[in-house]
C-alpha cells in the first residue's frame, strides 16, 4: 500500500467510522430518552361519576 | 438555526425556542419534560452533498489528475490534507470560539451555544488527528521523517491535546451552566492556539511550507484538473464537517435531556421517600453532567 492510498484510507475510513458512531450514539440516546419517559395513558375512560 | 430543542426548556433563556413545539408532560418536580431534538431537514442533504463531493475528490485525486512534476503521486495527498487541516483549524475554531464567546456574553447566553461549541470541539479533535496522520504520511517520503518537532506540527499536536482536554473537562459532573462556563473558558484557550498554528510558519523557521493562498505573490502553477480537485476537497470536507456537527449537536442535546430525566426521577423518588412535607414542591433542577451511558 502506498503512502497516498494509506492517507486516503485513513482519512475516509476514520470519518466513515466516526459518522456511523455518531448515528448509533444518537439512536441509543433517543431510545434512552423514550424509555425514561413514563407511558402516557391515552383515551382512558373517565371514572364513574366523574364529569369530563 | 432550528437545531434548538426541547431540552433547552429547562433554562430560562431558552424557553422561546420551543414556542412552536407541543408542550410535553411535566416531570415529577414540575419542570417541563424534555423532548427529543427535532432533526433539521437541511442536515441530511448537506451530508449527502458532502459524501458525493468526497467521492468526486477521491476519483479526481487518485485517477484523473496527473502526477506532480516534482512530488509525483505524493502530491495526491495534498487534495485532502490541507482541506482537513482547514476544517480542523478554521471552521472548528470559528464555531468553538464563537459559540463559547456567545455563551459567556450575558445577553446571548444560551446552552445552544455551549452545545454547539462542544460538538465542534469533538468533531475538531477527529479532524486534528487526521491532519496529523495525513501530514505524517506525506512527510515520511517527502521529508524523510514521520514526525519532527517543527513549529507547525507541534502547535497542531498541541491543538489536539487541548481538544482532548476540553472533552475530558466536559465529562466532569456539574450543573449545566457551571459546565458550560468552564468549557467556554477552555474553548477560548483552544482558540489561542489557532493563530499560533496559522502563523507558526511565519514566526519560526519551519520545515513545513509557508503560507500559500494568503501569500500576495501566490500564483497557481497547477493544471485545471488539479486546481479544481483541490478546491472540491475543501468544499466536500467542509460539508461533511457541517453534517457531523449537526448530528453531534443532536447527541449532545439528547445526553443532557436523558441526564435531566434521570435526575428528575431520582429526586422525585428521594422526595417521596422523605415523606414529602405536605404541600412542598420539588425544587427545579438541572442535570449533573451527561448522565450515564444509555
Amino acid at each position: 500500500m502506498s503512502y497516498v492510498d494509506a492517507g486516503y484510507a485513513a482519512a475516509l475510513g476514520t470519518l466513515f467510522v466516526y459518522a456511523i458512531s455518531l448515528v448509533l450514539r444518537r439512536r441509543r440516546w433517543e431510545r434512552a430518552l423514550r424509555m425514561s419517559e413514563p407511558p402516557v395513558a391515552q383515551d382512558d375512560p373517565p371514572a364513574r361519576g366523574e364529569s369530563s | 438555526m432550528d437545531l434548538k430543542t426541547g431540552s433547552e426548556m429547562s433554562t430560562d433563556t431558552d424557553t422561546d425556542t420551543m414556542a412552536t413545539e407541543p408542550t410535553p408532560a411535566p416531570t415529577p418536580s414540575g419542570t417541563p419534560r424534555p423532548l427529543a431534538p427535532s432533526r433539521p431537514r437541511w442536515l441530511n442533504p448537506i451530508g449527502v452533498l458532502g459524501v458525493v463531493g468526497l467521492g468526486f475528490t477521491v476519483w479526481l485525486g487518485l485517477w484523473v489528475t496527473p502526477p506532480d512534476k516534482f512530488q509525483g503521486n505524493l502530491a495526491r495527498l495534498l487534495y485532502i490534507h490541507p482541506a482537513i487541516a482547514t476544517v480542523a483549524l478554521y471552521w472548528v475554531g470559528l464555531v468553538a470560539a464563537g459559540g463559547s464567546l456567545l455563551y459567556l456574553w450575558p445577553r446571548t447566553r444560551s446552552l445552544f451555544w455551549d452545545r454547539l461549541a462542544a460538538s465542534a470541539v469533538e468533531v475538531g479533535a477527529v479532524f486534528s488527528a487526521l491532519t496529523l496522520v495525513t501530514g505524517s504520511l506525506w512527510g515520511r517520503p517527502v521529508w524523510g521523517v514521520w514526525w519532527t518537532w517543527d513549529a507547525r506540527l507541534t502547535s497542531t499536536a498541541l491543538l489536539l491535546l487541548l481538544e482532548i482536554g476540553y472533552l475530558a473537562l466536559r465529562r466532569v459532573p456539574a450543573d449545566l451552566h457551571v459546565r458550560a462556563k468552564r468549557c467556554a473558558v477552555a474553548a477560548l484557550l483552544i482558540a489561542v492556539d489557532i493563530p499560533i498554528v496559522h502563523f507558526s510558519v511565519d514566526w519560526w523557521n519551519t520545515l513545513h511550507q509557508g503560507g500559500t493562498f494568503l501569500d500576495p505573490g501566490f500564483k497557481i502553477h497547477a493544471s485545471a484538473s488539479m486546481s479544481w480537485t483541490f478546491l472540491l476537497g475543501f468544499v466536500a470536507f467542509s460539508l461533511v464537517f457541517v453534517w457531523l456537527l449537526g448530528v453531534r449537536y443532536q447527541v449532545e442535546v439528547l445526553q443532557d435531556a436523558v441526564g435531566q430525566e434521570e435526575l428528575e426521577i431520582s429526586l422525585a423518588e428521594r422526595w417521596s421517600e422523605d415523606g414529602g412535607s405536605a404541600g412542598a414542591v420539588a425544587p427545579r433542577v438541572t442535570p449533573a453532567g451527561h448522565g450515564g451511558s444509555p
